[in-house]
């Protein structure tokens, strides 16, 4: 990211990409980095992609690169995953997802109508 | 309560000649008012999750009992009865989706459009402070908790309607992109910006209420 850019978007505490932009090299690191990699708010767009179907393997490294700079997109691509695995473990456990029961006469027709079998 | 471990075992077993799923087959055992009183709330509840409207729900519960009235000669026991009929409902569910998909446009570009342009910086980087934090507590450990599961369907009931219903068809009934663009007769690229748009609002949704949520 442009240094200028960078001065005025401080990064919190909980920053963990393996490179900083601490020192002059840093800087220059993150810099090139960020100039060779797609902007995150293309990053996403493109990570959502790769859920549905498989990107070249060029995007594929440049993605990677991107990680390097930036933890942010990094753990958004984790969190895709996650909820893929979540929301398809969600119909076993629609008994502790609330409260909606079938009412007493949505029971009853079912019975009746499965008892005319 | 549905014991989680239950069914690595009865998979592993179900090439051993005496499966220890093999008395739940018995014919009393597969009486169809059983099913309503045992599974009917938990089908239900999956069903409204998924089209939102108490009477199209309880119509798929229905149609879901009905097929397996029809098929359950061939319902070999390897599964838990509840997934069996859970597989039974996800393709009604995909049944009534195809067919309002005849009946109606799914595409919904409009909606969630700019939600998210605060937590960008114009240059197209993340707004740093507001970026993806790291999920606490650990999101495997969640999963056994009932309020992860409320939270999660609390997200879910928020998202515009078509957006969830592509959704959900993606990623609970893992039907391929292909497979839904043909079913809701809606372009692949247009798909891909509603799914984007999900997994966004979704990703937000659960990180403010459940994980990193005020405690």
């Amino acid at each position: 990211m442009e240094p200028k850019v960078e001065d005025s978007n401080p990064r919190p505490p909980d920053d963990t990409s393996a490179i900083q932009p601490n020192g002059w090299l840093g800087r220059m690191l993150v810099w090139i980095i960020s100039w060779a990699t797609p902007k995150c708010h293309d990053v996403v767009r493109i990570l959502s992609e790769q859920m549905d179907h498989e990107l070249p393997l060029l995007m594929r490294f440049r993605l990677r690169l991107h990680f390097s700079v930036c933890c942010w997109c990094e753990r958004y691509m984790k969190q895709l995953h996650y909820i893929r695995e979540t929301a398809r473990r969600l119909p076993e456990h629609a008994d502790e997802a609330g409260d909606p029961v079938l009412s007493p006469e949505a029971r009853f027709r079912l019975k009746h109508v499965l008892n005319r079998q | 309560m549905k014991q989680l471990g239950a069914e690595p075992f009865s998979s592993a077993a179900a090439g051993s000649p005496m499966p220890p799923m093999a008395p739940r087959r018995g014919g009393a055992q597969t009486n169809p008012e059983r099913w309503v009183d045992e599974h009917g709330d938990c089908l239900f509840r999956y069903a409204l999750v998924r089209v939102r409207r108490r009477e199209v729900a309880e119509d798929l519960v229905q149609d879901t009992l009905l097929a397996a009235i029809r098929s359950r000669e061939k319902f070999a026991g390897q599964s838990s009865e509840r997934s069996w009929l859970t597989g039974i409902l996800k393709h009604k569910i995909s049944d009534h989706f195809r067919k309002l998909g005849r009946e109606m446009s799914f595409t919904d570009l409009d909606s969630l459009a700019d939600e998210f342009s605060e937590k960008f910086v114009p240059e197209g980087y993340w707004v740093h402070v507001k970026g993806p934090k790291e999920w606490k507590p650990d999101p495997d450990e969640v999963l056994h908790r009932a309020e992860f599961w409320q939270t999660m369907r609390h997200c879910l009931d928020k998202l515009p309607e078509r957006i969830a219903n592509v959704f959900m068809l993606r990623e609970m009934d893992e039907v391929e992109s292909k497979e839904i663009c043909s079913m809701l007769s809606i372009s692949e690229s247009n798909l891909w910006v509603m799914l984007h748009r999900a997994r966004m609002a979704l990703r937000e949704c659960l990180e403010i209420n459940w994980f990193n949520r005020e405690k």
